[in-house]
């Protein structure tokens, strides 16, 4: 093979050639210089304060008893072996996931429907959007009392009603009934959490190209046609952040699960963060709940990365 | 004996002082020393009934220039929590806590022992048995601001209705008066709904300590009881299959509230308050708004109040009892202060307004004063209810077990009796399945 002469005669590197590689090397660095300061923060704020949780949950450490936080080789795995036989903990597993897969998928059809409707309207389109976003701006904890009372057994709205207009002959106590329960709780989620959905999906689908949508109605496409072989495929990475954002959100489910039923009667609605809650806060067993946090991150990290995975795989994709 | 010593002492003193009626005014006391420029911090109880007396801060505020924040008010289970939190977590900032005997096992590190603070003179007007019940290895935990005990409340209209007496001495082949037993309860409150009179037969609060308070009284009426004297469980007892038998019955024949396992005191109240409840069993404190013909005009001057029933042992009376009261916490920075405060809170003349709403004092000298107003009021009842109480007291007296960790215990335990009560589970595996994860968290806690 014959060598290029322009490597032999390639010149040789200037004092300003180095300088700028040196400052080039010097400057792949910068970046995480500027980040150091936040991630020093971050470390301390949320780095040490798992991985003191996971030290504690290898001990028996409960509140009002301190010297039990010491390290004692022959518990480190009681926690865990209590978990493995409690059936009150996985039941609040089933029932997290039941919460997160069917309050998470209703609220994506409603969002998506609202989403398609919103973008349609052509005169007063911001205000219905400043609206959609009302149920939003309650404080979690107040969207748990005000559905309690809707529910309420004795007062509530939805009894009231319901008897009113004669649908119903007695008054039900939908927070203690099975499935009703849970179904309240999903309700509640759902109406307070639809627009955050609405709004990103809508957002995906006004960013949306106009001239495929051109190209298809020249083609002969009708409405469902558009929606089923372009809108719904070209909004998929906004639907899977969307799922992803609601997904995290709904199985750290908590506020208004402990202010409607506080994962009762009987267990009944019992989700992981409420028995932790319980097991830390009111019975002052860290450890146990420690113990539940980890195996509650670890399916939350295990969710998240197949969420991740399949975002990834739909950018590719399209 | 405690409890014998104490109606001896009490009824002691009730003869001497009504004998010699008091004339003087009732009396504040923590009040003689100035504070000006110190500031006194309270976690406490609130909600009905008991925040009235907190309007009296301002007077002590007034005579001792000091200033007292409520840094905290929420029901018995959330001052609980708030309380453990920061006693455990080293986070307190109060001077002055709320505190129960059903609780105060639980606090015994984070409180000041009161002993060096009151003269014996001081402490003699308090009740010796609540005295003495509040004084682990020696240390005085709390100074006592109320005594509670149940009682069974009563709809008078539907006892003295003629038709009603009828129909039930017809089925059930006894009069139709104030139960004496728990089958006779249960009867009552199978006859009064199906009479159609009456939306519940009876009720009880359905979670948290107040449902494991009156499976206690219940169970021990028919002869059981939750622990041994090692603290191993024995509720999965006879007594206790009769006792969860009972409520899960009551639940699944529609004789209480469907909701019941989402009711505490105020909604149990709310509803007798309303005229829905035939019969049940009910703290003193709420009588005062009983009577209020403006708050419960159904129930007002149309209810009557009776000792609690006995169960399947044939002597022992339903009688949970406890008393309410105040500690000064060990982080406090102004200990003397803060007891003055709780001087204050627990004195004749402010124990006198409270005892005036309903609840039962521990005080002897106002006892005095309250069975003189009643003898001098229209309302029988407003004297019936004093005497019944000091029977009550003397007879009935069923505090809690007295251990750091029966709130622990009772929100393992709760759940599975609402799991009975609304029918998930059978009796007998309901207590076997409780039973054994009571035996597995008391060896968790070092028992």
């Amino acid at each position: 093979m014959i060598q290029s002469n322009a490597l032999k005669t390639q010149a040789a590197p200037t004092k300003q050639d180095i300088a700028a590689n040196r400052f080039a090397q010097q400057g792949r660095w910068f970046p995480w210089f500027m980040l150091a300061p936040s991630l020093i923060i971050i470390a301390f704020v949320v780095l040490y304060p798992m991985l003191y949780s996971v030290y504690i949950s290898l001990t028996p450490f409960n509140l009002l008893r301190p010297e039990t936080a010491a390290f004692d080789i022959t518990k480190i795995f009681r926690n865990y072996e209590r978990l493995l036989d409690d059936d009150v903990f996985w039941k609040s597993v089933i029932n997290t996931v039941l919460f997160l897969t069917i309050t998470v998928n209703l609220e994506y059809v409603l969002a998506l429907i609202l989403s398609q409707l919103i973008a349609r309207v052509t005169w007063g389109q911001s205000v219905i959007r400043t609206l959609l976003m009302v149920p939003m701006m309650f404080a979690p904890v107040l969207v748990g009392f005000q559905f309690a009372w809707f529910f309420n057994a004795t007062v509530g709205l939805v009894n009231n009603a319901l008897m009113t207009l004669g649908l119903m002959a007695e008054s039900k106590a939908w927070l203690v009934d099975q499935p009703s329960g849970m179904i309240a709780l999903m309700i509640a989620s759902i109406w307070m959490n639809v627009p955050v959905m609405t709004i990103i999906l809508l957002a995906g689908t006004l960013s949306l190209p106009a001239e495929v949508y051109e190209s298809a109605e020249v083609d002969g496409a009708g409405w469902w046609v558009q929606f089923r072989h372009i809108t719904l495929p070209l909004l998929q990475p906004f639907v899977l952040i969307a799922l992803t954002i609601r997904s995290l959100d709904v199985g750290r489910a908590y506020d208004i699960v402990r202010i409607m039923t506080n994962g009762g009667p009987a267990n009944r609605t019992q989700v992981i963060w409420t028995y932790a809650g319980e097991m830390a806060i009111r019975n002052s067993r860290f450890g146990l709940a420690s113990a539940m946090s980890m195996v509650g991150v670890v399916l939350g990290v295990a969710f998240t990365l197949y969420l991740f995975w399949q975002l990834i795989r739909s950018r590719i994709v399209h | 004996m405690a409890k014998k010593s104490f109606l001896f002492i009490v009824l002691m003193l009730l003869t001497l002082s009504i004998a010699h009626a008091q004339d003087k005014e009732p009396q504040y006391a923590g009040v003689d020393k100035d504070l000006t420029g110190v500031t006194l911090r309270m976690a406490t109880i609130g909600g009905q009934p008991y925040e009235a007396m907190y309007d009296s801060i301002k007077v002590f505020e007034e005579k001792t220039n000091a200033k007292v924040e409520i840094v905290f008010l929420g029901d018995g289970f959330e001052i609980d929590r708030y309380l453990k939190t920061n006693y455990a977590a080293g986070t307190v900032d109060f001077d002055v806590a709320w505190n129960h005997t059903s609780f105060m096992a639980q606090y015994t590190d984070f409180v000041e022992p009161l002993n060096s603070y009151f003269t014996p003179e001081e402490l003699a007007v308090f009740s010796p048995a609540i005295i003495q019940a509040a004084t682990i290895d020696g240390n005085l935990q709390l100074i006592p601001r109320h005594a509670d005990i149940s009682s069974l409340h009563y709809r008078l209209d539907l006892f003295n209705d003629a038709d009603l007496q009828a129909q039930f001495k017809a089925k059930y082949g006894y009069d139709l008066l104030p139960p004496t037993t728990l089958k006779q309860m249960y009867d009552m409150a199978e006859f009064f709904v199906a009479s159609g009179k009456i939306r519940y037969g009876t009720q009880f609060a359905g979670k948290e300590e107040a449902l494991n308070g009156r499976f206690y009284e219940m169970l021990l009426a028919n002869g059981g009881n939750y622990f041994d004297d090692d603290l191993n469980p024995i509720f999965n007892s006879e007594a206790g299959k009769m006792t969860a038998q009972w409520m899960q019955d009551l639940y699944k024949n529609k004789l209480i509230p469907a909701d019941t396992t989402n009711l505490l005191w105020p909604e149990v109240a709310q509803n007798f308050c309303n005229g829905d409840v035939a019969l049940y069993l009910e703290w003193p404190g709420w009588y005062s708004f009983f009577q209020d013909k403006t708050k419960c005009p159904a129930i007002a001057g149309n209810f009557g109040l009776a000792r609690g029933p006995v169960g399947a042992e044939g002597t022992i009376h339903t009688g949970w009892a406890g008393a309410h009261a105040f500690s000064v916490t060990k982080a406090s920075q102004n200990k003397e202060a803060a007891v003055q405060l709780v001087k204050f809170l627990t004195s004749e003349a402010v124990a006198y307004d409270e005892a005036k709403l309903g609840l039962l004092p521990v005080r002897s000298d106002v006892w005095t004063r309250i069975i003189a107003d009643a003898n001098a009021s229209a309302v029988p009842l407003d004297k019936e209810r004093l005497e019944l109480a000091q029977i009550q007291i003397a007879e009935d007296f069923r505090a809690v077990p007295s251990f750091k960790d029966w709130i622990t215990f009772g929100n393992e335990w709760f759940p599975q009796l609402q799991s009975i009560i609304l029918g998930d589970v059978s009796v007998d595996d309901g207590l076997a399945k409780a039973t054994d994860s009571i035996k597995t968290l008391m060896a968790d806690l070092g028992y």
